[in-house]
């Protein structure tokens, strides 16, 4: 599927990813034991981002690369193997964000930067792997949110 | 105890129409059953988790010399494939395939397909090809190539209409296989043609 991200246009696997989350999903939203808290959506949800979509994505898909599936590892060998598989697509995608973000196509102006802000203290105020499983279990919010772009 | 058994050799990967396939040649201990396991490794791990390997629980201990690795090949990534030898307590090394497997590389058939005329319906049937697959199919009246149509077809469950022909007119097909997820196509497939029924004299 192509993603029309402003000015920046990214072809993306949704398909395989989502078939890989909801293999997961129920699985890592068990190890998470904090159900009032949210990474993605507090204080405000993701959807309320309007402006700046390119921006917010490739600052989000760097947060899972380089933050959260490391911390994601589990007992279970089926889980490990999904997690890889989305955590290599969102590398793939990743790169081309950051060939739009090389081009000027990825303009990050105050409301990303300042919702990623708050992304960023909402993890690191859980311990890390708390904080990473938490964000794993939320992805089909970035998924939604990136749906509807 | 690693030292003593042979690793694994000769192995490569076949990769046709989005399946992937890790074959390597047996490691023959006369009057004993060697196993085998299998691991990979994407770009991910090798760039953000320190190197590491996930093990492919259908292709461990296994007697086959063949692996079906397609669940994992799921990123349009390098990958890396190692096998090992194992005989009781005894293990190879780790024999590594030389190079990466990247999916785009996958080879790409045309698909295979039956052109059906019912009545003035101009039908097709394409050949299940899996999911990771979809088809271009092209139709034309005979003699005006140039007025080619196109239809993309993603479920390949039944018959597909194409068109509604001319009473007698000739109509022509081909088509060629296309996989979104690496935006490359097959060549296609060899053209057929069917007719329509009626008299073509009554269009004069």
């Amino acid at each position: 599927k192509i993603f029309h991200l402003g000015a920046c246009r990214v072809s993306m696997s949704m398909a395989e990813i989502r078939a890989g989350f909801t293999a997961i999903k129920a699985n890592i939203q068990s190890r998470d034991p904090i159900r009032t808290l949210s990474i993605l959506s507090h204080p405000h949800s993701l959807h309320k981002v309007k402006v700046e979509r390119c921006c917010i994505t490739h600052h989000l898909f760097t947060f899972y690369v380089d933050k959260v599936f490391k911390h994601c590892k589990t007992e279970d060998s089926f889980v490990n193997r999904k997690i890889s598989s989305i955590a290599n697509s969102f590398l793939s995608v990743r790169r081309k964000l950051g060939q739009c973000h090389e081009q000027n196509n990825c303009v990050c102006g105050e409301e990303s930067t300042e919702k990623f802000k708050q992304i960023l203290a909402n993890y690191e105020g859980l311990n890390v792997t708390t904080a990473a499983m938490k964000s794993l279990g939320e992805l089909d919010i970035l998924l939604d949110w990136m749906d509807k772009s | 105890g690693d030292a003593l058994l042979p690793a694994p050799q000769s192995i490569s990967i076949l990769s046709t129409n989005m399946k992937h396939f890790l074959t390597w040649s047996p490691v023959i201990i006369q009057g004993a059953t060697v196993r085998y396991s299998v691991e990979f490794q994407g770009e991910y791990e090798r760039e953000y988790a320190n190197g590491s390997w996930i093990p492919i629980s259908e292709c461990s201990l296994t007697t086959a010399t063949v692996c079906n690795i397609t669940e994992d090949i799921s990123a349009t990534v390098a990958y890396k494939l190692r096998v090992r030898a194992e005989l009781g307590a005894t293990r190879s090394r780790w024999a590594t395939m030389k190079g990466f497997f990247n999916r785009v590389t996958t080879s790409l058939t045309p698909p295979v397909l039956r052109v059906l005329a019912d009545g003035y319906h101009l039908l097709v049937q394409l050949a299940d090809m899996g999911p990771a697959l979809q088809f271009r199919v092209l139709y034309w009246k005979k003699g005006q190539e140039s007025r080619m149509q196109q239809k993309v077809v993603r479920e390949v469950s039944s018959l597909v209409h194409l068109d509604t022909m001319e009473a007698g007119a000739e109509y022509c097909v081909k088509a060629q296989t296309h996989v979104e997820a690496i935006n490359r196509s097959s060549s296609f497939s060899p053209t057929q043609c069917v007719r329509a029924q009626g008299d073509a004299s009554m269009w004069l």
